[in-house]
């Protein structure tokens, strides 16, 4: 019988430093078993489980595209025992990866239409996938307009500036960066991210918009958005979860009758409003 | 399938030797007056003269703590155990118990391994209750002091020999051709009938459930919640003496070169069970997890698997420090 | 055992009236033979609820930490002098709370009387006259009120709380005790192989479901030990190496403040002796200090000050 427990070894091939304050890295990593490698295979917005031996588990979106091959990216905030272990690695270290899990964005709500991306800080990394994603040439016929309105505090919490300088160049993707407050070398947009959404003002029209940023900036965002004419069954939001096994066995991540790991954690507003405020 | 047989109560103990021979068999045995489950090397170790243990059978598919694996140099390998098993003693309660943790570890999507592995290898043989506790509520929540779900054989007590059916064909493999079992006679099976009727009668706590899952739909802000758990010790005992709980922690033990990782038994009650990292806690107070607690029993788990995660065994209302009593707490919802 | 359930209902329907205290904790008939349940009244409407009798067992005062009301709490000796370590440890502010003090004669030790019984089911229980009363299924029996006490009431000293707001009822005089200490002695005599032997016996029963932990009015921090993460001290298993050194350690915290009110081994569910553990610390503690925990509201636990001429011989 296959056990859903056991990690896949796996190396960690570089790591790069993400923001100013250096508690947030991305790890490029790859599975030590070569058919694992070939085979592994997910949709944006879902996680996986990493483990660092001897100190656990953690629970941590995909934030690489689906399109790359041989890797995976995981983009991790120093937060606990845990994360901590794994800020503390090199280059070489191996670690342990489950998954993928969860439900991942509903590519196909999403497909044929318009796509709004409205993100704040740290939250930004399945996003970024989902970014990715569709703009890969494979991809990005399948969709129309896409829109990106992403914030951090300051320029140096900006997260993933390499992939900010790509996408500012092309024409296929309105890309609007902005931070809280800006320094004087900052040339880009200043304000809160719920301020520079209603400034873009993308349109509702065949769109989906999908969310994902701390708890204030969802507050201030979601009435912009409807606003705009989104109805709550087209915005989409990512939610955290304390998690172990990630596979809706062990109860804990569970939001009335939903496990947060198998039937999110990816959910409409829609369906988030028939839930109980237990997040 | 095979006809109903007895055994003389007198053999009881030489039917568990020869089992022992070909089968891993745990059964009820006392120790320092608590009645547990464990593993028997004899037959004389079993106890049958209870009316439900104090703790469960269902540690021999999911116990308190057990290795889910060992790791070296980054490789995880998991323990593996072959041979068949006996589950021997359980109530009718305590093996329904197993069809509702099954559907929580045994989904099409993941197998649990480590139960369901235990759980496929192992034959039940139950014994029904002819006196139900006045804490029994079985009845109230789908079950019976006879009943037969989750079992592989069912033993009936008829006061100097057990009526024996089988159930299942697992249970038929058990015991056919035993010499140990006699023909059962029509007298028998009646008087079983007639055992079973009268402790079915017999049950005292009657809580109406019907309706109840639709009842907790409308109560997720209901005041009810905070004066409820204001006794409330937010220990764990209700949870660890319940057969249908399933909930578990998952920890490292070594350290990176090698080590372990375990699982234990977790409590929804702790205010640790859903703690972010980030500090933040969507179960902050008794309140939330006590609500937890009952909806997660009585409405979201019928909501996911269409059945009341609860068995009726009544250990929480026996066993709770301060006497909160879930009997009284249903009733209370019901009425609201 | 007086029946004091008037007095207090009065008790409590003044506070309340006036405006004294937010809430009244007491206990209320439980729903089952020869159980009582922690009470909370916060009305005198419903201060009818409150009863008092050889049932009532649990420490009340574990419900004090962390409340911003103010409270009136029926005490008993025991859980009095728990009241008191919480207010040294500032823990519950003394202008917060009504420690509302009935005089005790010691509390039925349930886990006796089933066994007496050989563990049948009780289906019914009455108290009276020094007696109690039980029935079951086809069985009656009556049992003298004086041997089915705890075992931390045939020792006690506090029947009637040493600190308290008001009374309810006459102060009782305190059990004369020739040696409090004679089973821990007897335990200390025994082998170290034996006692190693003795208590991974009683703790490999141990769930680690931390009812003593919370039923102990003392066992108040916001992260227990055995919770924390950075570092992890001891593991989570049921293990009896990890399962025993959580209970020592926990002995340990509470040494210089546990009351012996027998909280822990009521809740636990297995019925382990937590109570050896902690009467060993207590006895060390007023060998060496001459302290007893809870009896003065001005003294401070030995373990958590010092003088300078604190013994100190065991340290090498």
């Amino acid at each position: 019988m296959p056990n859903p427990y056991l990690p896949n070894p796996a190396v960690i091939q570089r790591i790069t430093d993400e923001n100013e304050a250096r508690d947030i890295k991305t790890f490029q990593v790859a599975f030590c078993d070569e058919k694992v490698r070939d085979t592994f295979r997910y949709t944006c917005g879902q996680f996986a489980e990493l483990s660092l031996w001897g100190f656990g588990e953690c629970p941590i979106g995909i934030a690489s595209s689906p399109m790359d091959q041989g890797h995976l990216q995981f983009t991790v905030k120093r937060t606990g025992v845990v994360t901590s272990a794994l800020h503390n690695c090199e280059e070489g270290a191996t670690l342990g990866i489950r998954g993928p899990y969860g439900n991942g964005f509903p590519m196909q709500m999403m497909e044929g239409g318009n796509v709004v991306i409205v993100a704040g800080g740290f939250a930004f990394t399945t996003l970024r996938s989902l970014t990715n994603y569709i703009l890969h040439p494979d991809n990005r016929r399948r969709f129309g307009d896409l829109a990106v309105i992403y914030g951090a505090r300051s320029p140096g919490e900006l997260i993933y500036k390499y992939d900010l300088e790509d996408w500012a160049r092309r024409d296929d993707i309105q890309l609007h960066v902005t931070v809280d407050a800006g320094h004087e070398d900052w040339t880009g947009l200043v304000g809160y991210v719920p301020t520079i959404l209603q400034e873009a003002a993308p349109s509702s029209q065949n769109a989906v918009a999908v969310v994902c940023g701390p708890p204030i900036m969802i507050r201030f965002s979601i009435p912009v958005l409807d606003k705009l004419g989104f109805p709550p069954s087209r915005i989409l939001n990512s939610l955290e979860m304390r998690m172990k096994c990630g596979i809706g066995k062990c109860g804990r991540c569970n939001i009335g009758d939903k496990y947060v790991c198998k039937d999110g954690p990816v959910f409409t507003f829609e369906e988030l409003q028939k839930m109980p405020r237990e997040y | 399938m095979m006809a109903a047989r007895v055994i003389d109560k007198g053999r009881i103990v030489s039917l568990l030797d020869e089992l022992i021979e070909g089968y891993e068999v745990f059964a009820p045995v006392m120790s320092d007056d608590v009645v547990l489950f464990d593993r028997i090397a004899s037959g004389g170790e079993a106890r049958l003269d209870f009316a439900n243990s104090k703790r469960l059978p269902k540690e021999a598919f999911f116990p308190p703590s057990e290795v889910m694996f060992v790791y070296a140099g980054g490789q995880p390998e998991a323990p593996s155990s072959t041979g068949d098993r006996l589950l021997f003693g359980p109530r009718p309660c305590d093996a329904r118990s197993f069809l509702v943790l099954g559907k929580v570890f045994n989904t099409p999507d993941y197998q649990d391994a480590y139960y369901v592995e235990k759980r496929e290898r192992t034959c039940i043989v139950g014994i029904g209750c002819n006196r139900p506790l006045s804490t029994c509520f079985c009845t109230s929540v789908g079950g019976g002091p006879f009943d037969e779900e989750g079992l592989d054989v069912l033993l009936s007590d008829l006061g100097d020999r057990y009526l024996v059916q089988i159930i299942s064909e697992r249970g038929r493999r058990l015991l056919e051709g035993n010499a140990l079992l006699e023909e059962a006679t029509e007298a028998d099976l009646q008087e079983k009938e007639r055992i079973a009727t009268e402790a079915r009668e017999r049950i005292a706590s009657r809580v109406e459930t019907e309706g109840l899952s639709d009842r907790l739909a409308g109560m997720y802000d209901d005041p009810f919640w905070e004066t409820l758990h204001q006794k409330c010790l937010g220990c764990g005992v209700c949870t660890y003496l319940c057969p249908t709980c399933h909930c578990f922690d998952v920890l490292d033990e070594g350290g990176e070169q090698r080590g372990r990782r375990v699982r234990i038994w977790d409590t929804c009650q702790s205010p640790l069970f859903t703690l972010h990292a980030s500090g933040h806690n969507p179960r902050p107070s008794g309140r939330e997890r006590m609500r937890q607690r009952i909806m997660h029993k009585f409405r979201y788990f019928v909501n996911n698997c269409g059945e009341i995660a609860c068995v009726g065994c009544g250990r929480c209302v026996r066993n709770c420090p301060v006497n909160m009593d879930l009997r009284e707490v249903l009733i209370g919802i019901m009425v609201r | 055992m007086k029946d004091l359930s008037q007095q207090i209902k009065e008790v409590a329907r003044s506070l309340l009236q006036d405006g004294k205290v937010d809430l009244v904790i007491g206990y209320e008939n439980g729903s089952l033979p020869l159980r009582t349940s922690p009470c909370f009244v916060r009305s005198a409407g419903e201060v009818e609820r409150l009863i008092w009798n050889a049932c009532c067992e649990t420490n009340l005062a574990t419900y004090l930490p962390d409340r911003d009301e103010r409270v009136g709490l029926v005490a008993k000796g025991c859980d009095a002098r728990a009241i008191v370590v919480a207010i040294a440890e500032r823990q519950v502010a003394r202008e917060r709370v009504v420690i509302i003090g009935v005089p005790c004669e010691g509390i039925i030790d349930r886990r006796k009387v089933a066994s007496r019984l050989g563990w049948k089911e009780i289906l019914q229980a009455n108290l009276e006259d020094g007696r109690i009363l039980l029935a079951g299924d086809g069985f009656e029996e009556t049992l003298p009120l004086e041997d089915s006490l705890y075992e931390a009431c045939l020792t006690c000293e506090q029947r009637t709380p040493p600190v308290y707001d008001v009374l309810v009822g006459d102060p009782v005089p305190p059990v004369e005790v020739v040696d409090p200490f004679s089973e821990v002695a007897a335990l200390e005599s025994r082998g170290a192989d034996e006692r190693w032997a003795y208590f991974s016996q009683e703790f490999s029963k141990c769930i680690r479901c931390y009812a003593c932990r919370q039923a102990c009015p003392l066992c108040y921090c916001p992260e227990c030990f055995i919770d924390q993460t950075q570092p992890s001290w001891f593991g989570k298993t049921n293990d009896v190496s990890d399962t025993l050194i959580f209970h020592v350690v926990r002995a340990l915290h509470l040494a210089g403040r546990c009351v012996d009110c027998g909280a822990c081994s009521r809740a636990c569910p297995m019925g382990i002796d937590l109570r050896a553990l902690n009467r060993k610390m207590i006895k060390d503690v007023w060998e060496r200090y001459g302290y007893q925990a809870g009896l003065d509201l001005a003294a401070m636990p030995p373990l958590s000050t010092f003088e300078l001429d604190d013994p100190q011989e065991f340290i090498k």
